[in-house]
């Protein structure tokens, strides 16, 4: 990997891609991970945007599939000045750092009043710097709770709205069926993006933050080891396998899926594979918002997706930004949320008649969507998540104290944040 | 020097001339330039760009997550090239023996090191679904937490990368045992050897040079693993499975310290060739003879 490193670096430097300006139709290329399902959507936008513009090609290019490769991709094109592509799709949690970079080109001049009004609030803040505007919500995600509607039916229960009630539940439908295969609550602490995820819900539930709005981190220690102590004492009481501390989405996700669990927290994507016409679960799976903590603030999930924004290395800027407009519009997310198991970033969406209809879970999603909170919105965001990454995982295995994980993150943190600043 | 040797060693030169120049575009000149970034403060977000002495390696020293990783390594590279040494050579001397089903065998070794090794990791991570996976079903109500527990995150990491270069350390024993020549054996029988002093005295010595290659080649690639953790546990439980790559591909590539993962990079190359270096004095020609 070191080798390939410094082949990258010398790629990069060598200044790969050529200035010779063209003449003639103009081509734009929009970089994207490929969407899964059926039917990719985006291709058929691309071609309508060409049909609008005539003079313009548009190239969609395909990402890597994981986010991390992604993130490696622009950062390398990015710091390297290439002029390889105008519009891009970036993960949410990128687009301060990647403004701050200076690869990004400040949308707030080009945009209309009340231009982002549609959009969840949530969406906007989390491309805002400084109080510009970066980049253009495209799709969202939301943490929520699937439940077995059939076992909680069975015993007469409702979803849990607190924590407590959750490990309730769990304790008596698990009593009841005598299965050893069932588990209770299926969430995701892998070492990865996730786990912070996972994290930051429970300190929200216990009314906390991992970065105070003045930039204090764990600006209230006590309550942020409280919540990591709670989700320890999870894994440790039984009530999620001793295996979470290795759970991502998919595994998580699948163990559900086969109907091994009685909760999980996942992402909307998750339904329509339960909903698939093999899954055992189908028909028998409910949703509902994250639990809280007795007495505190209602649960909410963390918010993720993907946004659009232009290169500001781009050689056709005013193009670029009509392009990422044409593909965050209303009519454009619609073709979308059709096609794939994307989510919208217009609530207007959420109650469209025809959209509805095949995706019959978006009203109660809109609330969901509406409730969510974003992560750290700051341009240090991935220096932070992978600094807090092995901690709270340390925690979850049982080999930290919370409080401790907490002290030696906040020292590594003040090292990389403080002193090089 | 006559003019002959002089024509003989300039045209020595013009023929090295492409080697180098790649060499020198494609290695030296990127490594130096990574050795120059890890003496600075480099963090694009923050406009840092300043020089920084040897910071980012007193950082280091101090790192408890560098030191952690640097054990990582240390306990990877050990364990998974004694084993992979170990089940090389038996395979080997194996399928030296076995007439019947040689072709399949071999074929099946070369499947598995032929597998990239992301393809690898993914498979053994669904071996190891904790649920759906096929160890843990086969094991019925004995499953076990393979990568989320701390203790048996890394052997389980390990496990996979032998599946995956065990083969190579065999394949390369198998093809210097077919070179063995057979007057040796029949000598050996001559003098009364048994099975044992056999395999003892004649076969495991003759071996031994290419096993020290072996040695080297994977000592060197087990040093530098990335993907196999990367992809099974991202580095964790707990940063247990955390190795030196995997730290500075973080550093460099997620949190955007270019001077600090270059530093991190620095000292794989510094480990990786001193490795190198230390096994090519062992495998320096001696006066013995094959």
């Amino acid at each position: 990997v070191r080798r390939l490193l410094l082949v990258l670096w010398v790629a990069v430097l060598s200044g790969c891609g050529g200035s010779a300006l063209e003449r003639g139709p103009v081509t734009l290329v929009f970089k994207y991970a490929r969407i899964l399902g059926p039917a990719d959507p985006v291709p058929e936008l691309l071609r309508e945007f060409e049909a609008a513009h005539p003079n313009v090609r548009v190239r969609g290019e395909a990402l890597p599939w994981t986010s991390d490769e992604q993130h490696q991709f622009y950062v390398i094109n990015l710091e390297g000045r290439s002029p390889g592509f105008d519009v891009m799709m970036l993960d949410v949690i990128w687009v301060p750092e990647f403004a701050r970079a200076g690869w990004l080109l400040d949308l707030t001049p080009g945009l209309h009043p009340g231009e982002l009004a549609p959009y969840f609030p949530s969406t906007v803040e989390a491309a805002t710097d400084h109080g510009r505007v970066w980049a253009l919500p495209w799709n969202m995600n939301v943490g929520l709770l699937y439940y077995r509607a059939d076992l909680l039916g069975k015993y007469g229960l409702a979803p849990p709205e607190t924590f407590d009630e959750l490990a309730r539940q769990v304790v008596r439908i698990r009593a009841g069926e005598r299965d050893p295969a069932l588990d209770g609550y299926l969430w995701q602490a892998k070492q990865y993006e996730g786990l912070v995820v996972n994290v930051l819900e429970a300190f929200w539930a216990n009314g906390t933050r991992l970065l105070a709005d003045d930039g204090t981190l764990f600006p209230e220690p006590g309550r942020a080891a409280e919540a990591l102590g709670f989700l320890r004492g999870l894994i440790a009481s039984g009530v999620s396998p001793a295996w979470t501390p290795a759970a991502d989405e998919e595994l998580s996700r699948r163990a559900f899926g086969d109907g091994r669990a009685v909760f999980l927290r996942n992402w909307p994507y998750a339904m329509d594979l339960f909903q698939a016409r093999d899954s055992p679960v189908r028909g028998r799976v409910g949703i509902a918002p994250l639990p809280g903590f007795a007495g505190g603030p209602r649960g909410a999930g963390s918010t993720g997706g993907a946004h659009l924004g232009v290169s500001r290395r781009s050689r056709h800027p005013e193009l670029a930004v009509d392009l990422a407009r044409f593909l965050t519009s209303e009519r454009a997310q619609k073709a979308i949320a059709l096609g794939a198991a994307l989510s919208p970033t217009r609530e207007v969406l959420y109650h469209d008649p025809g959209l509805v209809r095949s995706r019959p879970e978006l009203p109660a999603l809109h609330a969901l969507m509406r409730a969510g909170r974003s992560r750290p919105v700051t341009p240090y965001y991935l220096l932070l998540s992978s600094t807090v990454q092995p901690e709270f995982s340390a925690v979850l295995v049982g080999l930290k104290a919370p409080a401790r994980a907490i002290g030696d993150a906040r020292l590594r943190l003040s090292h990389f944040l403080d002193a090089l600043r | 020097v006559t003019g002959r040797t002089r024509a003989a060693r300039r045209q020595a030169l013009l023929l090295l001339a492409p080697t180098l120049v790649a060499l020198t575009a494609l290695t030296v000149y990127p490594g130096c330039w990574v050795v120059w970034l890890s003496l600075q403060h480099r963090v694009p977000i923050f406009g840092v760009a300043r020089f920084a002495g040897l910071d980012n390696f007193a950082f280091l020293a101090v790192d408890p997550r560098f030191w952690s990783a640097a054990r990582t390594t240390a306990a990877f590279t050990a364990l998974s090239v004694a084993l992979e040494l170990l089940l090389g050579v038996a395979v080997a001397l194996a399928l030296a023996r076995q007439e019947r089903g040689r072709r399949l065998g071999l074929s099946l070794l070369l499947l598995a090191w032929a597998m990239p090794s992301v393809v690898t990791a993914k498979l053994y991570e669904w071996l190891y679904h904790p649920t759906a996976g096929l160890i843990n079903v086969l094991l019925g109500a004995h499953a076990i937490n393979w990568l989320g527990d701390p203790r048996l995150a890394l052997p389980a990491v390990i496990l996979a990368d032998v599946w995956r270069s065990m083969p190579f350390v065999a394949l390369l024993c198998y093809a210097r045992l077919r070179t063995i020549p057979a007057e040796l054996y029949e000598a050996a029988q001559v003098d009364g050897a048994g099975r044992l002093a056999t395999l003892g005295r004649v076969t495991l010595p003759l071996l031994g040079r290419i096993v020290l290659l072996a040695l080297l080649f994977r000592t060197l690639d087990a040093l530098r693993a990335f993907d196999i953790m990367f992809v099974l546990t991202g580095g964790g439980p707990a940063g247990t499975t955390e190795t030196l790559t995997v730290y500075a591909y973080r550093s460099l590539f997620q949190m955007l310290q270019l001077g600090f993962g270059s530093a991190i990079s620095v000292v794989v190359f510094a480990l990786v060739m001193g490795a190198a270096w230390a096994y090519l004095r062992l495998l320096r020609p001696r006066a013995v003879v094959a």
